[in-house]
């Protein structure tokens, strides 16, 4: 092994994995959530841009890093209140809705970026993290997997409750049959329009923590268009983890892990084409779930408005 | 009547020979086209900083359309012309193409970064791999850890250029120094997380100096510089590209290499003006101030004495900086086994 890869070398490579992933994850757990109950979100990457600008804002203005984290989950949350009205009430085209929630959301971003912070453009202090006792203290993997902010093991831990949700509760019932079968859900007196807009608050809030998480703990900084297309990933991770919380996870931390991978394959001066060694997080993810989430299949009624008497 | 006829026509074919063309004669207002906001302390200010200040020196009127985004940008180049504008800078690569276009449906003058077409179309080639050697000696004076890195927001060939600048300024103080070079992404101009990741790994192989180039990444960079140490425990320094951040620095800027482009487009205005527009590639250089390397307070007087020296040497070319604007050439010019070998 060439001695630049130490063990601080390793342990920044393995927090970056980690940092990078958790944004995916949460994005990808909301939209997971919209899928099931039959609402497919294209306007997440403006939800998280728009969370990630509120949760840099209630942080920079002194509600630290769980304000910031709350100021973002709501932000999202009432930008898919849109998605609501058009989508699930209206039953408009839910690509479109998504497509000019994405748009609107990064204009606005971007002209409030530009009069709030384009001439000091200023910095949060790093996030106080937290190691993990026992745990952290493993040679070369501790330091890097298990010392880190809290809300980065509280992201995580929300996967486990998505997952008791689906498979131990009515509501988890309820979202998969307004996304299988609505018509089946409103014949038991269950109604669909609250279900799908739980659901897609629910991603909007999931999405705009996503981009707080980004803004405040892993940049420390806010610029427009700072999410650079991971909402589109993280749809793309729902999508092939089909109803599996955990798949998301799975597929969010090898692409963040995979992204290490690069920048420790460049700064070792490995020999392998730049141009591959950013291709690897896309091709590992895509490749792993294509092959072992072959047999998956997305909801019936997807993307299909509901109006109760229609077939 | 007739000799009166005759008389006029020939006054007037005299006239066509003696004066210079129309189009030499008639410049004033310059406008620039940005694809985003000019407040990035970067590309986008530097070109409207640099064409106000360059209107001011021709006796011109500057018009600015800032923030048009990566779209389609024919209808606001034929609006600057409508509204009187003779020379616009096309100021994205992207916007090369419907520039062009424009530019010869409307008869006005287009700056881009396709080759020139005179008489209406330069190209102009913003690098300053010269103010990027300056840099590398720096870097290599001022580390301790005998470890730099380099992040970069993509493999353009402007960033190719100076890292490869960066690259042979530090290997002619010490061929033993290391160099980390990383891309944060194909074209990860905005990605701040990834910047401040993937500068927080370099940091972590013991870099002590970053040369950072990424537009709004950067500020990536600097929250990475700002926030974490190396191994050994020195203080991080970040060497900044293009604009000058001196006013929202935390203590960390060592420099700039500073892309000043109103020396270049003054030079375009002048050239219209005497009907050579486009008949030379338009670049930054030293010895006009338009490539140079920031002074701070934290560059000790006897090291920026030794850089001006270095600077004098390239000026009078007694060192020769080489052009690289390919990938894996620049790649190649990080090893220490190549710098040894040279």
């Amino acid at each position: 092994m060439p001695p630049i890869f130490n063990e601080p070398f390793l342990a920044a490579l393995l927090t970056g994995a980690i940092i990078s992933a958790l944004p995916l994850i949460l994005a990808g757990l909301g939209e997971q959530m919209s899928e099931r109950a039959g609402v497919m979100n294209i306007g997440l990457e403006g939800m998280m841009m728009a969370g990630a600008l509120a949760g840099f804002a209630a942080t920079l203005a002194g509600l630290g890093v769980w304000g910031g984290m709350l100021a973002g989950g709501l932000v999202g949350a009432a930008v898919s209140v849109i998605m609501v009205l058009f989508c699930v009430r209206q039953g408009m085209n839910q690509i479109i809705v998504g497509i000019a929630i994405t748009l609107g959301a990064t204009g606005v971003t971007s002209l409030m970026h530009n009069a709030w912070y384009s001439r000091t453009y200023p910095r949060l202090d790093a996030a106080e993290k937290i190691a993990l006792p026992g745990l952290s203290q493993i040679p070369v993997l501790g330091p890097g997997l298990f010392t880190h902010h809290p809300a980065t093991w509280a992201g995580l831990f929300v996967a486990l409750v998505f997952a008791f949700v689906y498979r131990q509760t009515f509501l988890g019932l309820n979202l998969a049959s307004a996304g299988e079968k609505p018509d089946a859900l409103d014949a038991a007196g269950i109604d669909v329009t609250r279900t799908r807009s739980v659901a897609v608050m629910v991603a909007g809030a999931m999405a705009g923590l996503g981009g707080a998480y980004m803004a405040v703990i892993g940049s420390g900084i806010f610029v427009p268009h700072m999410t650079g297309g991971a909402g589109y990933i993280a749809i793309v991770l729902a999508m092939l983890a089909r109803d599996r919380p955990l798949w998301v996870v799975g597929g969010a931390l090898l692409f963040g892990f995979c992204l290490s991978a690069t920048t420790a394959l460049q700064v070792g001066g490995i020999e392998v084409p730049t141009d591959f060694i950013q291709m690897l997080p896309f091709l590992a993810v895509m490749a792993v779930l294509v092959l072992f989430g072959r047999n998956a299949r997305l909801p019936r009624a997807l993307g299909q408005p509901y109006h109760r008497g229609q077939r | 009547m007739l000799s009166l006829l005759r008389s006029s026509s020939a006054a007037l074919a005299l006239l066509a020979v003696t004066l210079p063309p129309a189009l030499a004669a008639d410049v004033d207002t310059i406008a620039i086209v940005t694809p985003e906001q000019g407040t990035d302390f970067g590309w986008n200010q530097q070109g409207i900083e640099g064409l106000e200040a360059a209107a001011e020196a021709t006796g011109t009127e500057a018009i600015i359309a800032q923030g048009l985004g990566y779209g389609n940008v024919r209808p606001t180049l034929r609006e600057l012309a409508e509204d009187g504008a003779q020379l616009i800078i096309a100021h994205a690569s992207g916007y090369s193409t419907e520039a062009i276009e424009v530019a010869k449906e409307m008869g006005v003058h287009m700056v881009t970064g396709n080759p020139s077409e005179p008489p209406l179309v330069a190209n102009y080639n913003l690098t300053a791999e010269k103010g990027a050697y300056l840099a590398g000696v720096l870097a290599a004076k001022m580390t301790k850890t005998k470890v730099l890195g380099i992040v970069v927001s993509s493999e353009s060939p402007n960033w190719n250029a100076q890292s490869a600048g960066f690259a042979q300024g530090v290997r002619a103080v010490s061929p033993e120094i290391e160099l980390r070079y990383a891309i944060i992404g194909p074209a990860a101009y905005a990605d701040v997380a990834g910047a401040r990741r993937v500068t927080e790994s370099v940091i972590a192989s013991n870099a002590d100096i970053i040369f950072g180039q990424g537009n709004g990444s950067s500020f990536g960079m600097i929250q990475a510089v700002e926030t974490v140490t190396p191994p050994s425990g020195e203080k991080v320094w970040f060497i900044d590209v293009i604009g000058d951040k001196t006013s929202i620095d935390k203590g960390h800027l060592l420099s700039s290499v500073i892309w000043d482009m109103a020396p270049v487009f003054t030079q375009m205005v002048e050239d219209v003006r005497a009907d050579v527009f486009g008949t030379t590639t338009y670049a930054l250089a030293l010895e006009d101030g338009s490539q140079r390397l920031l002074q701070t307070d934290h560059i000790p007087a006897e090291i920026w004495a030794e850089l001006e020296a270095v600077k004098a040497q390239i000026m009078a070319g007694e060192i020769t900086v080489d052009l690289v604007l390919e990938p894996a050439a620049t790649r190649a010019m990080m090893s220490t086994t190549v710098a040894a070998a040279e």
